[in-house]
């Protein structure tokens, strides 16, 4: 390694101000927050848990069940992520005045 | 030459001279007051909106080889091959978490390739490297898979099956190669971001006919699942077992639920850690751009699910089942689907489509290992001082070497060599998610356990993937091994025992006092969404049209 270990003089260290700062808008909306989570982790969860869809039936016309599942889920993914990408405008705020902005607030 | 369909081959031909044309003007599109900056070959001036980056990216995200390769894996084993679409699914809510994160970090700081990130992240030149080195290694086969799916196409056309001599059957390859590799020489990102356009078009059309038109043709969609499910069911001569599953099962009969499940989460996971993945993200303009696309994209996924079904189609009709028998290679199922299926000009479009279909992710691919090189070994290790203007000559050249070296891949070796490496590849790049990922997030993790961790994913990945048999080969058969009695995507078991390490290592190497290095970033950068391009850049750099 060619730098040597020098301690960072600015607020940019391991500990402390990275989890602060995250954490205000979470706090601040903890609903909004859990709604996003709960968005986002059921996106991916009702994908890679395969007992949930692995069956021949029932079938939807002469779809069987786990092919017609996994085309439609996507249109339902599409909407989840959109409205978690809603709710996240929400946890930021202005009074709080963080960095933590989108561009759909600018405009 | 002599049974190529005229019809087919004139199409082809002149969507390929419109694309070249495309190509070579997209020079001139946005074009900065200064060129010679990895800004602007590199990322397209970094400026791209919600529009132009869904383009982009779909026409990055899936490349040639998926369209041959995923209903190939389909039509020869069954519902294993749709883990494909259950990856391109997952990858979306999984980049949602990361990928603004770190468009934002690398916007505030000007970087143009994930190992500046590590770079600036760690202060560590070596895991800069490690990250360079994994990303060029895992992008060269997989610019070769995309000239084995270019081969597809030209097979089936009979353009390339006249002379025994190599070089000589493969000319019109070479001839479509040397033109990308040109058009990327002087567009550099903006060639394939215009390409896309016209790449993205067309598979939409030929994929959207092509799935009302076959059903119709062969019975309607409960023929075709009925016909895959009894063929899939039917026994084997060569291994005793049923020839593939039509449900993922819960009995180890080859594809078992727990190895769909990992492979198509080492997968996602991989998918948006894919350096050519990353510069198309980073060409887009602001941080909102990148969570829109994140739910228009899978627009594309559904296209992919579509595609996947082809391998069905093409189980359920005789004839293309019987030509793909013959010619012994998987891989021609949907070529050949489709010459049964339409009239020629309109396989002539469908075939088109797939060729340029692999020149728009090559020519990104190509990109982004320059660009890696430039940045993380060139730059760093050779030539500190470099000019942005020296660093964009340095990369336009890189693409060509990648691209020729790629080339020479396809040509030389036997296919199932790229085919294995690709699949290798994916092992590999999941072993920078911890730094990469993990380093958006927390510099908790000392830089040498990462490395010590990486290095030993690398070595797990490479050794485990090697030692995969089944009854016909004995090395290199599939991305899955055996762990605790469950099947499981060798990505995964490496990446775990890559984390474990690296969370072993981090507190003793701390303990130890190891020189942790300096950390450029700031924790709001991670969040922010700067308006403008970032101010160390030459003058004009920084001015965007609308778009």
């Amino acid at each position: 390694m060619n730098q040597p270990y020098t301690t960072p003089s600015t607020p940019s260290g391991p500990q402390g101000p990275p989890i602060t700062n995250a954490k205000r808008p979470m706090a601040a909306h903890p609903i909004t927050s859990a709604a996003i989570f709960v968005l986002v982790a059921a996106s991916i969860c009702c994908t890679l848990i395969v007992p949930i869809y692995a069956h021949i039936t029932p079938k939807i016309g002469d779809w069987p069940f786990f092919y017609f599942y996994l085309l439609a889920y996507m249109p339902l993914v599409a909407i989840a992520l959109w409205l978690a990408t809603l709710l996240q405008r929400r946890l930021a705020t202005p009074a709080d005045g963080s960095a933590v902005s989108d561009a759909e607030v600018a405009q | 030459m002599s049974n190529v369909n005229t019809v087919v081959f004139t199409i082809v031909l002149v969507l390929f001279v419109i694309v070249t044309a495309v190509g070579f003007l997209a020079a001139r599109w946005r074009r900065p007051p200064v060129m010679a900056h990895l800004n602007e070959w590199g990322l397209a001036g970094r400026g791209f909106g919600t529009f132009i980056t869904w383009f982009l990216l779909g026409g990055d995200l899936y490349t040639a080889y998926t369209f041959i390769a995923v209903p190939a894996l389909v039509f020869g084993s069954g519902s294993i091959g749709f883990f494909a679409v259950s990856y391109t699914i997952m990858a979306y809510p999984i980049a949602f978490i990361f990928l603004p994160r770190l468009w934002s970090i690398c916007r505030v700081h000007n970087w143009v390739t994930p190992g500046d990130f590590i770079r600036g992240r760690y202060g560590s030149r070596g895991l800069a490297l490690a990250m360079a080195f994994t990303g060029i290694l895992a992008l060269m086969p997989y610019i070769a898979l995309q000239l084995v799916g270019i081969q597809a196409v030209l097979t089936v056309m009979g353009v390339n099956a006249s002379s025994t001599n190599t070089y000589v059957k493969d000319l019109p390859l070479f001839v479509a190669f040397l033109v990308l590799a040109i058009f990327t020489y002087v567009s550099g990102l903006r060639a394939p971001a215009a390409i896309a356009f016209i790449k993205d078009t067309l598979i939409y059309v030929f994929v959207l006919v092509a799935v009302f038109y076959i059903p119709t043709r062969l019975g309607g969609w409960g023929h075709i699942f009925g016909a895959a499910q009894t063929h899939f069911a039917s026994i084997s001569p060569a291994t005793g077992k049923p020839i593939g599953t039509f449900i993922p099962t819960t009995k180890s009969t080859g594809s078992t639920q727990f190895d769909f499940a990992t492979l198509a989460l080492g997968s996602a996971m991989a998918l948006f850690v894919y350096p050519h993945i990353i510069t198309g993200t980073l060409a887009s303009k602001r941080r909102g751009i990148i969570k829109r696309n994140m739910s228009l994209l899978p627009a594309y996924a559904v296209l992919l699910g579509l595609i996947a079904l082809f391998g069905y189609m093409a189980v359920a009709d005789p004839v293309t089942a019987a030509d793909v028998k013959k010619a012994g290679n998987a891989q021609l199922a949907v070529p050949y689907l489709f010459q049964h299926m339409f009239p020629s000009w309109f396989t002539g479009i469908a075939f088109a489509g797939i060729i340029i279909g692999a020149l728009v992710p090559a020519a990104i691919m190509a990109i982004a290992a320059a660009n890696l090189f430039t940045r993380n070994i060139f730059k760093e290790f050779f030539k500190p001082d470099a000019s942005p203007a020296l660093e964009t000559r340095m990369s336009q050249w890189a693409s060509l070497v990648v691209k020729f070296g790629a080339l020479v891949f396809a040509v030389e070796l036997p296919h199932t060599f790229s085919i294995n490496l690709q699949l290798l590849g994916g092992v590999w790049i999941l072993q920078i998610f911890p730094m990469l990922v993990g380093g958006l997030y927390t510099r908790w993790f000392h830089r040498w356990a990462l490395l010590t961790g990486w290095f030993a994913g690398m070595i797990y990945g490479t050794i485990a993937a090697y030692n995969v048999k089944n009854a016909t080969t004995s090395h290199w058969a599939g991305s899955s091994d055996i762990v605790f009695g469950h099947s499981i995507y060798i990505g995964i078991t490496a990446i775990i025992i890559n984390v474990v390490i690296a969370v072993i290592l981090t507190p003793i190497l701390r303990a130890a006092r190891v020189p942790e290095g300096t950390d450029e970033t700031l924790p709001h950068q991670y969040t922010a969404d700067p308006e403008d391009a970032p101010a160390p850049v030459p003058a004009g750099v920084g001015a965007h049209l609308e778009g």
